[in-house]
């Protein structure tokens, strides 16, 4: 990001200085003489001292009030000091002041008005701002400086009394030799090493620093200071060390495609549950280092002809914040939160091209109810990728010139008029299909049929079929031996590592539960890998349930709810009446971050991915199938075209986002 | 419009029931600004300052003291009926003090613990805020109330304007003033984070958890803070009791302390004797008002001397006038 006019005074240089190519050493009590330099330059030293059992910003003049034998131990809502033996002075993370408080202090006077008679005067207030010097600036820090320089003076309106502080403050970083288990800069691309924005950057290492300019004003104090040239093995360490904060991290919140991401949440049911939870106390915007909203408050005397007014800090949590007459637009803390979230990782990005987070943590510890943000993004508006779908199997004979012949192993009736074919002695390319592919089926003299593989044996498939017409019909009178041409497998899949760490649901209705099952079997083998998974089942009548014997054993599992529910039902059926859905419109569970499969009529997966959506689960989390007259299965001879979509080669699995407003609609 | 030249003085009454006079000394703290005041009003009823005694009617009238005795009860009715614009000032007002703790428990017997003849005393079951009596205009927070916000109310009084009173919690004042949060840097127990502000957040930057004068800010998520408190390691009926301080009769701190039985290990607390007749107003800020049947005053509209103006002075007594007005 350029640097805004008016504070480039204190920014790198562009040009070449003599020196700030250089890794100079500077031996830990010379510090002292880089505090007394910029003290005699006139500056104020603002740096990190403890007091009120943290680590503070504030005016120094002397290294020894830096926290020297202190650290810090950071969580969610709790900051504790603790000792220690080595008389490092940078080795902690951030606390609860930022540098703000000098660029963008909490309270500034703004305007002084007077009224005589029918005149009006106003006076600006005006405060001289001293020169500053910041001293163990990190670089997250350095990252919220540029965003509020972005924000203040880099648009068509300057905060001069921001731009004036900003520009007085010589810059010194510290690249960070430690990490909190609330810092997450990583993620946010602002750390820790420290890249530009200082006028000096120190890596503190057991005796000293390596130090390094980063303009001219850095240069000009480092040639006042005793330096050495920093050795091979010192540099080395400087770069170990900061590897190894960036490692601690890791990457807690994957900012990939997280403007959009965010967005399409802002009904998202999880609000209301963070709602529980938040005070809207403002400490997380208070402490935070971007966070620039503030109010001018009007001070008068009692007959209203003088008056100050002071502009001080305010925050999107306060009610007054949205206030005007007659009403609040954000009354609900749920709606003062979402503003918050949504403003720092989305909206910011459109009004000032880069997150307004820098990930330093603050608004995580200083929470008093210890919310965290990182817990939150990934709830409400989790990674689009969370493992790696295999690639789909290969068919084997996919053009409709070519079969491969299977023999049926066994036959079992699931019901009136459903038969499941245990099909054998097929070409191993069938079994290394994946959960919601399909195979074309074809007897000669019949149509080819596609047909889902309803499980994946060690050496053989199932197929489940239902004789709707002729060809079907057929197909489910075959007898063990008979054998029986086909192509595949096809198609796309269930995306099952989708589903990786999340909750699952899975709806389905009929004839939809066969291709489901495959995905079933699959959770089931490796059930750790998922969270809470829930089933729901809709059949038309109690003879019309799939697979009985399964679903009487998954019911009696503890680690998976299992819903049955039939349109119709004479006495002897015990369990539930009613459409798929009342099985779970009710339910308490939250589907923010779950991942649902559903398959069933289309005129069914319409209204669930209503009710779904109505529990939180978005359209990218969303998986459905769609049936049409598929012949050739390759996506050539055009008949399952929908939309852009060819059925049987993009799917029929689609995530219901990519279908957009086709879904459901009517002639399409 | 109400400024102007010479503008007449509004009359102010200042008066008091179950409290300890603070919150009216408030007024006296102003110093070099209480001739100011004396200029824009004059002070018709001020026990603390002057003998002279008035039964109104009042412009202006600031209500201290929550509502103690079947006296004070008929009383609060009659200034009512006084008073065009009826501010409550303080915690004892706004929300029945430090003393409606008693109404968790029996009155009966604290008057037999602390007396030596109880039969002298005449008081009610219950200590309750000046709003369960009569319809209260605005209120001012705080034990005792900030003299700078009752400057502020007197101002905006005078001039007919909105009080530039925030609407936020005791950690902004925290965090303006540098103040590292207690709470999460030593996990001292502070109920800033629900209270609202205006006290200047003193005691936190003295190392002591804030114990809510100001009463619940609005929104208050005292279930959430209290869950906090209980999950950091402290027994539900301490929680309990944090909340049971000079603001607890206010919801949503009274919940917390019923549901978290903060009363009870005290004997004689116990259960609520009398449980919420009717929703106690928030305590609040004067521009959200704390009326309840004959509706707030318009914070906006002018206030102008009484009698002098036809159209303030109808209204305001038919308000006080209202029936409804009264509980």
């Amino acid at each position: 990001m350029p640097v805004p006019p008016g504070v480039a005074t204190s920014g790198p240089a562009s040009t070449v200085v003599p020196g700030a190519s250089g890794r100079w050493f500077l031996a830990r009590p010379n510090l002292q003489l880089l505090v007394d330099q910029l003290r005699a330059d006139g500056r104020t030293v603002i740096a990190p001292t403890l007091a009120d059992g943290a680590i503070v910003y504030d005016e120094i003049t002397s290294i020894a009030e830096l926290p020297g034998g202190w650290t810090d131990a950071q969580a969610p809502g709790s900051y504790r000091l603790a000792p220690r033996d080595d008389g490092r002075l940078f080795h902690y993370t951030v606390g609860p002041t930022s540098w703000k408080r000098w660029t963008f202090p909490p309270r500034v006077p703004m305007i002084d008005g007077r009224r005589d008679g029918a005149a009006v005067t106003f006076e600006p207030g005006r405060e001289l701002p001293t020169r500053l010097a910041f001293l163990g600036v990190r670089a997250c820090e350095l990252a919220a400086l540029r965003i509020q320089d972005r924000v203040l003076v880099g648009g068509p309106y300057v905060d001069g009394d921001y731009q004036s502080r900003r520009a007085s403050a010589l810059v010194i970083a510290v690249e960070c030799s430690t990490a909190s288990s609330t810092c997450f800069c990583t993620s946010m691309g602002t750390g820790p090493e420290v890249h530009d924005g200082h006028d000096l950057v120190l890596t503190e290492l057991d005796e000293g620093f390596l130090v390094r300019a980063g303009s001219m004003a850095g240069s000009a104090l480092l040639a006042r200071l005793p330096l050495t040239v920093a050795s091979v093995e010192e540099i080395y360490a400087a770069r170990e060390q900061v590897a190894a904060v960036a490692a601690a991290i890791g990457d807690p919140v994957p900012t990939t495609g997280l403007h959009d991401r965010l967005l399409a949440q802002v009904d998202s049911p999880r609000w209301d549950r963070v709602a529980e939870r938040c005070l809207t106390c403002t400490s997380c915007t208070m402490v935070c280092p971007t966070c620039f909203c503030t109010s001018v408050v009007q001070r008068s005397d009692l007959d209203g002809t003088a008056s100050t007014g002071e502009r001080v800090w305010d925050s999107c949590f306060s009610l007054g914040f949205a206030k005007v007459a007659g009403g609040n637009f954000r009354s609900r803390p749920r709606d003062r939160y979402r503003q918050w979230l949504t403003h720092k990782f989305a909206t910011w990005i459109d009004q000032f091209e880069s997150f307004g987070c820098v990930g330093c943590g603050r608004c995580i510890t200083w929470c008093p109810v210890g919310i965290d943000v990182r817990e939150e993004l990934m709830a409400i508006a989790p990674p689009l990728e969370l493992g790696v779908e295999p690639a789909p199997a290969a068919p084997v004979a996919a053009s409709p010139s070519e079969y491969r012949v299977g023999r049926v192993r066994s036959v079992r009736h699931e019901t009136a008029d459903t038969t499941t074919l245990v099909i054998g002695d097929l070409d191993p390319a069938f079994l290394a299909g994946h959960p919601g592919q399909f195979a074309m089926v074809d007897l000669p003299a019949f149509p080819s049929l596609p047909i889902s593989i309803s499980r994946y044996r060690p050496d053989a498939i199932e197929l489940t079929i239902r004789a709707a017409g002729p060809a079907s019909t057929a197909l489910t009178r075959l007898k063990p031996g008979a054998e029986l041409g086909m192509r595949g497998p096809l198609g796309s899949s269930w995306p099952l590592e989708r589903a990786a760490g999340r909750d699952v649901i899975i709806v389905t209705g009929g004839i939809g539960l066969a291709p489901l099952r495959p995905l079933i079997d699959a959770i089931m083998a490796q059930r750790r890998r998922f969270g809470d998974v829930r089933i729901y089942y809709g059949a038309r009548t109690p003879h019309d349930l799939l697979y009985a014997d399964e679903i009487e054993e998954l019911t009696q599992r503890p680690d998976i709810e299992l819903g049955v529910t039939v349109d119709r039902a004479g006495p002897e059926w015990l369990g539930r009446v009613g459409v798929v859905t009342q099985l779970f419109d009710q339910a308490q569970w939250d589907g923010s971050g779950a991942v649902a499969f559903v398959c069933g009529p289309e005129r069914m997966m319409q209204v669930t991915v209503g009710v779904l959506a109505a529990h939180g689960i978005t359209s990218d989390r969303v998986y459905v199938t769609l049936e049409r007259h598929m012949q050739c299965g390759i996506g050539l001879c055009g008949h399952c075209q929908m939309g852009k979509y060819f059925i049987c080669r993009d799917g029929p699995v689609f995530s219901l986002a990519s279908l957009g407003g086709i879904f459901g609609r009517e002639g399409v | 419009m109400v400024v102007s030249t010479t503008p007449a003085r509004l009359r102010l009454g200042i008066v008091k029931f179950a409290s300890c006079d603070g919150c009216q000394l408030s007024l006296l703290d102003l110093e070099d600004e209480l001739l100011d005041v004396a200029e824009r009003f004059e002070v018709v009823e001020f026990a603390e300052a002057s003998s002279l005694r008035s039964r109104g009617p009042y412009d202006v009238l600031l209500v201290e003291g929550s509502i103690s005795t079947a006296d004070q009860a008929a009383e609060i009715i009659e200034l009512r009926e006084q008073a065009r614009l009826l501010l409550t000032i303080g915690a004892c007002a706004n929300a029945g003090g430090i003393q409606a703790l008693r109404n968790w428990t029996s009155e009966q017997a604290f008057r037999a613990a602390v007396y030596p003849s109880p039969d002298y005393i005449d008081s009610l079951a219950t200590a309750t805020p000046v709003s369960e009596h009569v319809t209260v205009d605005a209120s001012l927070p705080g034990c005792p109330i900030s003299g700078g916000q009752l400057r502020e109310v007197l101002a905006s009084i005078a001039i007919g304007r909105r009080p530039q009173i925030r609407e936020e919690s005791v950690c902004v004042e925290c965090k303006r003033r540098g103040t590292p949060c207690i709470l999460v840097s030593s996990g001292v127990p502070c109920l800033g984070p629900v209270t609202q502000a205006g006290c200047g957040a003193i005691c936190p930057a003295f190392g002591r958890g804030c114990y809510a004068c100001f009463g619940p800010k609005e929104a208050a998520n005292t279930a959430s803070l209290g869950d906090a408190f209980v999950g950091a390691g402290r027994a539900p009926t301490e929680v309990g009791r944090l909340f049971a301080g000079f603001t607890a009769y206010a919801e949503p701190f009274r919940t917390q302390v019923t549901e978290r039985r903060g009363l009870e290990r005290s004997a004689p607390f116990g259960r609520p004797s009398v449980l919420p007749v009717g929703a106690v107003p928030p305590v609040a800020d004067v521009m959200r008002g704390a009326g309840t049947a004959g509706g707030p005053a318009d914070p906006a509209a002018p206030i102008t001397p009484a009698g002098r103006s036809k159209a303030g002075g109808t209204r305001a007594r038919r308000r006080a006038g209202d029936p409804d007005a009264r509980r």
